[in-house]
């Protein structure tokens, strides 16, 4: 069959621009294979990508990833619930043992406080004079009760058990002794009752309790006579750390009293606050 | 100026430590051991130059091995004497161990030496055992006729406030 000229010109045409275009795209191909395997060149182009990606991420992470983590954090709990115990168990523990034993004894104390005015011929007899005075009968019950009262309060360094400061009703005793005793009463305690990582807080001493509170570098020994109310104690409890904060961290303040002068004269303020403030 | 320092007595068991402070505090001296059970409490004013130092003396029961001692017994000590019983070696065979041990828990506190119970051997038999030992500045002591004793407590409370 004879060669149409017209097909072979309309072939040639056709076949140029075919040619033309393959060898464009082959350029393109060595372009992009040079853009792909030189690193640097990629990283140009794609860092920005990431970066943005990155981001993205970070802006988003909880929203994106949180359910997951969320679920496979309570999952691993749910799973080794034994070794979470273990873990907590000691502070919640501890936590929730000091927590009960401070609220039975104070449901307790009130129980039997009525308890033994409701039954006791005293309580009796509180109600007769209650109704022949006119007084209310509560206020005589309370007065029935020895009112707890702060006698001394000692603040002492740590380890060294060093009188930092002191407030005393009447000035009894030798205060460096009685907190060297202290001292070294809370750190034999302490250190034969190891195993628990207790703090002493308090030993009775025939008609006194000596309240103690410790913070990092220093204790505060209360000693109080009277009555030792589950109430008592925790108004102390409160106030105490309350006192600590505001005054001992500030303590360092420009006067020319030396430190124990004016911790003791703080010592004096948070007494009368203590004694005359809300009961 | 007033000033209030923790200071304690250590070494082995019946090597004169309550008896020194005893000598030192209340000028008084009894030949009968009592042992000391934990730890007692005393205190002493002392004169430093013109600083009022007030030593609060911590009498801890003896022991062959200080790290067997609550650690919080020592802990906050601005000074320590460490006593020993010239008389008897086992009570500073392990001396230099023991020191060291000390110098750990209480890097900054001065320390004095002390071979107590001079009065029970001659001046020879003394350097014979100091020369032994071959440690500087050990001072020897008596509570008994109380020889050195007040000395001691001051070059500590010195040493402690300088
Ligand atoms: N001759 C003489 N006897 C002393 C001297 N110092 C102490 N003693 C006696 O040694 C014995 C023990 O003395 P303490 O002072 O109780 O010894 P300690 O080091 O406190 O002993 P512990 O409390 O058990 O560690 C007592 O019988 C004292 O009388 C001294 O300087 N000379
Ligand atoms: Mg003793």
């Amino acid at each position: 069959m004879a060669q149409n000229p017209g097909f072979d010109q309309l072939r040639k045409i056709l076949l140029e621009q075919d040619r033309e275009e393959r060898e464009e795209l082959a350029k393109k191909l060595s372009e992009l294979d040079d853009q792909l395997n030189s690193r640097d060149k990629l990283e140009l182009r794609v860092d920005p990508i990431l970066n943005d990606y990155e981001q993205h991420l970070k802006e988003k992470f909880s929203y994106l990833f949180g359910p997951q983590i969320t679920e496979s954090i309570s999952k691993q709990i749910k799973d080794s619930q034994d070794e979470v115990v273990e873990v907590l168990y000691p502070i919640i523990g501890r936590m929730i043992k000091k927590y009960i034993t401070n609220e039975i004894q104070k449901l307790s104390e009130k129980v039997d406080q009525q308890m033994e005015l409701a039954f006791s011929w005293e309580g009796w007899k509180i109600r007769i004079k209650a109704w022949f005075t006119g007084t209310p009968q509560k206020e005589l019950m309370i007065s029935k009760l020895i009112e707890p009262k702060i006698e001394e309060i000692f603040v002492i360094e740590r380890d060294s058990g060093i009188v930092m400061g002191t407030f005393s009703r009447k000035e009894s005793v030798d205060q460096d002794m009685v907190a060297g005793m202290l001292t070294a009463i809370k750190a034999f305690v302490e250190d034969a009752f190891t195993k628990e990582k207790q703090e002493l807080e308090s030993i009775d001493y025939e008609n006194y309790k000596i309240v103690l509170k410790s913070f990092k570098s220093f204790f505060i020994a209360v000693v109080t006579s009277g009555g030792m109310s589950m109430a008592f104690r925790d108004k102390l409890d409160d106030q105490l750390i309350d006192f600590a904060d505001k005054v001992l961290k500030n303590a360092r303040s420009e006067s020319d009293e030396s430190e124990e002068d004016q911790l003791s004269g703080r010592l004096a303020e948070f007494f009368n606050e203590f004694e005359n403030g809300d009961k | 100026m007033a000033i209030s320092k923790k200071v304690i007595l250590v070494g082995h068991f019946g090597v004169g430590k309550t008896s020194l402070i005893r000598r030192f505090v209340h000028q008084k001296f009894s030949d009968d051991y009592l042992t000391t059970i934990g730890v007692k409490i005393d205190k002493k004013v002392l004169q430093v130059d013109d600083m009022e130092v007030t030593l609060i003396i911590w009498d801890i029961a003896g022991e062959t091995n200080q790290a067997k001692i609550p650690k919080s017994y020592q802990l906050g000590a601005h000074g320590v004497l460490y006593v020993f019983d010239i008389t008897r070696p086992s009570t500073y065979q392990n001396l230099h161990e023991q020191l060291d041990y000390l110098k750990g828990v209480l890097p900054n506190a001065p320390v004095e030496i002390i071979a107590n119970k001079k009065d029970l051997i001659s001046e020879e038999k003394q350097e014979e055992v100091l020369n032994e030992i071959a440690l500087e500045g050990i001072r020897t002591s008596s509570a008994k006729t109380g020889e050195s004793v007040e000395e001691i407590f001051e070059a500590l409370a010195k040493a402690m406030v300088s």
